[in-house]
């Protein structure tokens, strides 16, 4: 028996991330099962066997009426109550991009007060009014819950959204802040909050926010791409550090992207 | 009865898209708008309760934080309101995933004919706006009346009560379907057919026609189907597979080709057996890794043991010429079927662009149909949705402005897929059909879309007629298609698969049926849109999202239940067999019956005149310009020429690093600003390999001679995959050439000749280029006739030619990614050197064009002594000798040393002095001339010595240094500081024209 544990990656209905979202788990440690939503609403793969569940990127249903909507809706339609079950059973979830879209719109984020059905925050068109793809500094709150960025404290990723400002009403805001809700927000290349400024803050998020946690620290959405980081030459960086590296007589063999350490997280937190 | 939901963003959160509109009426037309705030309306065509409808409204339509909506107008305050909607026919993507939700929500399926619209309505704040600019809003920047309909209402016209009212933009064609018999008693009646019906059935073709419907055997077996004269069916399925597009027959053709200078005549049996399969056949020969060529949707090559790549490109002009965003989305939809339909099926891995359209500023008397500015934005626009929404990542492509392409723009695109060498113990890259096997139609329905292309006219349209020959591709629903055939394929469910494109049904299953010789279709078995298509429009509709696949019968109840578990319509179709013959019915009647091998034989070829003055001969000479004083002045203009100058905005909008694989950006350097030489991606995630992918368009040179333009595209794309790390002996190239009709007529196309002449010219330097890189062409392309006729001041029109344009792709494996580099200097201290030589080459150079110049010494392409070369730099890359590589390119050595130093954000010092050249005496002349061949490349100190001796006996230079100071300082050829720039300087004029576009 493999001690590994099970990772469950949505795929279907114009998700496109599921590929290399497994190959990220898998890479750190995990095993990963790619399922259609439909076989999950059958009930040929069960969310029992899984201790992972992973809502991947991708434009869910064209994205049409609002990022994640329609497949929050269909989730909640067809497999709401084994959603919440999961949650219940103090497993984790991730959503990335679309997923984390999908999150908020089913309401598992931001639980504030144990409620995971309520819509209370939002992810809404970015304020430069277009699609954007670019690598973003983010920060990470080391006071948060959140497991999945555990020992982290700065880590670049790359964004591709046209809908990812995130946004709540003061007093929901201030709950997230109270609650270390918030473990990563986008940064300057020096590590400094962006404070809103573009393109370092690439969508106008309130609170430069790119990613949140339940108040358990157990489900994590965020807008960035950790899985796009899976393999050092992902980094815009890489060719310049690789030469600085070189001149410093210092060659780095390892492969992986820092981008893993998200997924590491959940592999380490589940004891495996 | 039908119900309204309008649906808004809540009063304190910012409207982008209305925000964008005020940027966009500012920019384009000088119209202040104070505020604009955007309505999503979503009208429900259905039975409904008031409950169920209020329940979609809030639990579909609604985001509770971020959103109001209501039944009735929402009261959002406005000085005009502008709404847009489609017209009827109109692919609406958005009504089409709202009912799908609305089906989910409420358990049930709508009725049949029931059906979502999605419209907006724009409310304008802004003082002293009149109707007319309010008109000018709707018509020229938020709707295009080819396929959507608007409506612009001041405060008075606007009732509050019934907002819009109900437009239901449903097509009705109360139309019973009939096959037509067609008289062919004559030549001319079946000219006056071809004419009437559109046709466009070549003069020559038409006895051919005639003979084969009038043989005896023929007639006696179509008696027996209850067949006489041709159908309309049968007509249009000859018509489609007859075409230029489906056919080839200009490459085809055979070409008289007559040089002034020489005197010498000679012919061309077909420029693509001579000059694109003969080359291409023998070098398969020589380079093991090449698995498939020449016959398939697309090329194959092998990536590793364990895995074959797919690439292909296309393009998409007229459509795009007249709806740019849906000419663009349906291409790029369009070509990325292509892999997915080559051997049993491939997953798709990259895309890329070219856009040619006219200078974006063009302010002249000519009226093309959409000006190149919207029409530009339209196709970003549309290719960004047709790949994001695909999960493709889209990591290279270019923008190139010029006149010529106001009459028709050029919109390529290009689609790599990857599949396992292996499906089941079989090749991946074969596929067959036997006798028996069932055929299937995947994906969309068909409807009016794309028959006959753009002919149809916009003046006939109705309330109630579907807007039939433009299409809006659909990403979601292809998206859907391509997992379920992806896994269908992985099950090994398919035998034999190909795409649905130009001719439709016509050409897919016409095509694949010469596999097993013959088919049995039954039409009344399509899926349809709308009920009312003649049989054939079902047979030749191009509407998209289709995959016609061949499946063993025993299979068919496996394949079903996966379509279904994907929510993808499959349908069988027919059978195929192998009778010999093409035969279709409907509802049990035949209406078509043709010999398979008729399209194989007897047809006439087309003959052209091609006839070569040599430009001198054309009086071309070099123009008298003295050397220039202000060289920082002039390197500052032409960094802010529109072909050099910064164009991230393009590139930012495309998702490149989707499925996780990117090695090398489309933009690089510190500040992640400066375009990349090529992409690179690392497709299968557990391997180092990578793929290398770069494309090349000079199309200025053909103003010249279109050999030099060909024999410079193409070594400007292999130099620029071997800049990055590309293998020079693992690379393939797909050639898409766009030509301005080459067919002379004394009246209508006088310089007919002499771009036939050009289009012969270029492909002989396809071939002498391919087999000195030794480059096979894994696919390629044709779209000829790219002229347009444009509307001038007085009521005149004009013919615009475009350049005679060959776009070329290079592709090919690196075995490790890790050894990549890209083009920015890294290190203070490390040396700068030219590799190549610079010659007195400034004809149609960008520094000419600045002038209003053309020249006549177009740049010379040595194909075996750059061959040499490239090998050495590609052994100096995989030693790891070089800090950053660069192609020099269009504006010569100062443009791309100001990219280098950009990129870089250092400096370099650099004495022209060192500079390889051979008869230059110019400042001016070295830093602009753009000769072929050539790098800068950047070199560690501790590596000068193993580079020189590597680069020994070839010509390099070691011209300067990388300083820390981010200054570019040029020493002229004559001593003094010609040029002192700051790299502040430097990206403020490069990213001047659009740097504020996002």
């Amino acid at each position: 028996m493999s001690t590994k544990p099970n990772v469950l990656v949505l795929t279907g209905f114009g998700l496109n991330c599921d590929l290399e979202t497994a190959y990220a788990f898998e890479l750190a440690g995990a095993a990963a099962t790619r399922a259609h939503i439909n076989t999950v609403i059958a009930g040929d793969v069960s969310l029992d066997d899984f201790q992972i569940l992973a809502f991947g990127g991708g434009f869910s249903w064209g994205d049409d009426h609002g990022a994640g909507v329609i497949q929050a809706l269909r989730l909640k339609t067809n497999i709401g109550d084994r959603l919440l079950d999961f949650v219940a059973a103090q497993k984790l979830i991730v959503g990335i991009c679309n997923g984390f879209q999908t999150l908020v719109n089913l309401g598992l984020l931001p639980g504030i007060d144990g409620d995971y059905t309520r819509r209370s925050v939002a992810l809404t068109y970015n304020d430069c009014g277009n699609f954007r793809d670019q690598w973003v500094r983010t920060r990470i709150n080391p006071d948060s819950p959140c497991i999945f960025t555990r020992g982290i404290d700065a880590l670049d990723l790359p964004v591709r959204h046209g809908e990812g400002k995130f946004y709540a009403e003061d007093e929901t805001l201030q709950a997230l802040k109270d609650n270390g809700q918030i473990p990563m927000q986008y940064a300057m290349p020096d590590g400094r909050p962006a404070a809103g400024a573009f393109p370092h803050n690439p969508n106008g998020s309130l609170a430069d926010i790119a990613g949140i946690c339940d108040p358990t620290g157990r489900i994590f959405g965020l807008m960035p791409h950790p899985e796009a980081y899976n393999h050092v030459t992902n980094h815009p960086d890489w060719t310049r550090q690789a030469e600085k590296q070189k001149r410093a007589g210092r060659i780095d063999r390892s492969k992986m992207g820092a981008g893993i350490r998200i997924f590491e997280n959940a592999v380490t937190y589940l004891g495996c | 009865m039908p119900q309204r939901i309008e649906v808004t963003l809540k009063e304190q959160l910012l409207d982008a898209e209305g925000q964008s509109l005020c940027v966009k009426a500012k920019n384009y037309f000088d119209i202040d708008l104070h505020r604009v705030r955007t309505i999503h309306i979503v009208t429900i065509d259905a039975d409904l309760t008031p409950d169920q409808t209020e329940t979609i409204r809030t639990e579909i339509f609604t985001n509770p934080v971020t959103q109001v909506s209501s039944l009735r107008p929402l009261d959002v305050d406005f000085d005009w309101i502008i709404w847009v909607g489609f017209r009827p026919g109109v692919r609406d993507n958005p009504g089409a995933t709202a009912v799908e939700a609305v089906e989910d929500l409420l358990r049930s399926p709508l009725k049949p004919g029931e059906a979502i619209y999605t419209s907006k309505r724009y409310c304008l704040k802004g003082n002293g706006i009149s109707r007319r600019d309010a008109e000018k809003i709707a018509g020229e920047l938020l709707a295009n009346d080819i396929i959507q309909q608007w409506a612009v209402y001041d405060r008075s016209q606007w009732d509050p009560a019934t907002g819009i009212g109900f437009i239901i933009p449903k097509v009705i064609l109360d139309h019973h379907p009939e096959v037509a018999t067609l008289s062919i008693d004559s030549d001319d009646t079946l000219t006056r057919l071809s004419e009437e019906r559109s046709l466009s059935l070549n003069p020559n073709d038409i006895p051919t026609i005639r003979s084969y419907f009038l043989k005896p055997e023929v007639q006696r077996q179509r008696r027996q189907v209850s067949l006489s004269d041709p159908t309309d069916v049968e007509l249009e399925y000859l018509s489609q597979a007859r075409s230029d597009h489906c056919n080839h027959n200009t490459f085809g053709g055979r070409f008289t080709y007559r040089d002034l200078e020489s005197g010498k005549t000679e012919t061309i049996d077909s420029l693509f057996k001579t000059y694109i399969q003969g080359p291409t056949l023998e070098l398969k020969a020589r380079k093991e890794w090449v698995v498939s060529v020449l016959w398939d949707n697309a090329g194959v090559g092998r990536f590793d043991r364990d895995h074959n790549y797919v690439i292909t490109g296309e393009t998409h002009n007229s459509p795009s010429n007249m709806e740019a965003y849906g000419g663009a989305i349906t291409g790029i939809v369009g070509i990325y079927r292509d892999p997915m339909g080559t051997g049993k099926g491939s997953r798709l891995i990259m895309g890329s662009y070219g856009y040619c359209v006219g200078p974006r500023d063009y302010d002249g008397d000519l009226q093309p149909r959409l000006h190149p500015k919207r029409l530009l934005d339209g196709v970003i626009e549309g290719v960004r949705d047709g790949g994001n929404k695909s999960g493709i990542p889209t990591p290279f492509g270019q923008v190139m402005f010029h006149p010529g392409y106001l009459g028709k723009c050029l919109v390529f695109v290009t689609a790599l897929g990857i599949m396992p060498a292996e499906i089941n113990g079989e090749p991946s890259d074969q596929k067959t059909i036997l006798p028996g096997d069932l055929a299937v139609m995947c994906g969309g329905r068909v409807g009016k879309d794309g028959i006959h292309g753009v002919t149809a006219s916009s003046a006939t349209f109705s309330a109630n007629t579907p807007a039939g020959h433009v299409q809006i591709g659909d990403p979601y629903t292809q998206k859907k298609m391509h997992d379920f055939l992806i896994d269908a394929r992985d099950e090994g469910l398919i035998r034999f698969i190909t795409d649905n494109g130009g001719g439709g049904l016509s050409s897919s299953v016409g095509e694949s049926a010469l596999f097993s010789n013959g088919c049995d279709i039954q039409l009344d078995k399509v899926p349809l849109k709308y009920d009312g298509l003649d049989q054939w429009e079902i047979w030749i509709s191009e509407s998209q999202e289709r995959m016609t696949v061949a499946i063993d019968p025993d299979h068919l109840h496996r394949f079903m239940a996966l379509s279904r578990q994907h929510e993808v319509e499959s349908t069988v179709i027919g059978t195929y067999t192998d009778s010999g013959k093409i035969h279709i019915t409907y509802n049990g009647a035949t209406c078509a019956y043709v010999d398979l091998d008729l399209l194989t034989s007897a047809f006439p070829q087309w003959e052209f005149e091609a006839v070569w003055r040599p430009p001198a001969l054309r009086g071309l000479t070099e123009p008298v310009v003295g050397v220039p004083e202000d060289f920082a002045g002039l390197i500052l203009d032409m960094l802010a020429r529109p072909n050099v100058c910064s164009k991230e905005w393009v590139c930012r909008q495309y998702d490149h690093e989707v499925q996780g694989t990117s090695v090398i950006k489309p933009l690089v350097g510190a500040a992640r600003d400066v375009p990349s030489d090529a992409a690179v991606i690392r497709p299968v995630l557990t391997s180092e390999r990578g793929l290398v992918f770069s494309q090349a368009l000079i199309p200025m040179y053909s103003a010249i001679d279109a050999y030099h333009m060909t024999t410079c595209t193409i070594d400007e794309a292999v130099r620029r995959a071997i800049a990055v790390g590309g293998d020079p002996d693992h690379l393939g190239g797909v050639d898409n050439f766009c030509w301005p009709s080459v067919q002379y007529d004394a009246d209508r196309n006088p310089d007919g000749k002499h771009k036939a002449a050009g289009l012969v010219r270029s492909c002989r330097a396809l071939k002498t280029m391919c087999m000195a890189y030794g480059i096979p062409l894994l696919s390629g392309k044709d779209s000829m006739y790219v002229d347009g006729h444009l509307p001038g001041r007085y009521g005149e029109s004009h013919k615009v030619s475009a350049l005679e344009t060959l776009q070329f792709s290079v592709a090919g494996v690196i075995e490790d990614v890790g050894q990549c580099l890209t083009m920015d200097a890294k290190v203070p201290g490390d040396l700068v050197y030219v590799v190549g030589l610079t010659r007195n080459e400034l004809g149609g150079s960008e520094y000419y064009e600045l002038f209003g110049e053309l020249g006549l010494n177009v740049p010379v392409v040595d194909p075996d002594g750059f061959a040499v070369c490239y090998r050495l730099m590609a052994e100096a890359v995989r030693k790891g000798l070089l800090a950053s590589c660069h192609g020099i390119y269009r504006g010569g050595l100062a443009v791309h040393l100001a990219l280098v130093a950009m990129a870089g954000e250092t400096g370099l010092a650099v004495n022209l002095k060192r500079v390889p050249s051979d008869g230059i005496d110019r400042d001016d002349t070295l830093l602009f001339s753009e000769s072929a061949g050539r790098f800068i490349v950047t070199v560690a100190p501790e590596n000068r010595d193993a580079f020189d001796r590597l680069m020994a006996g070839q010509t390099a230079a070691c011209v300067g240094r990388v300083t820390r100071t981010p200054q570019l300082k040029i020493d002229g050829m004559h001593g003094k500081c010609i040029a002192e720039l700051t790299v502040e300087q430097m990206k403020s004029a490069w990213k001047g024209p659009f740097g504020d576009l996002i």
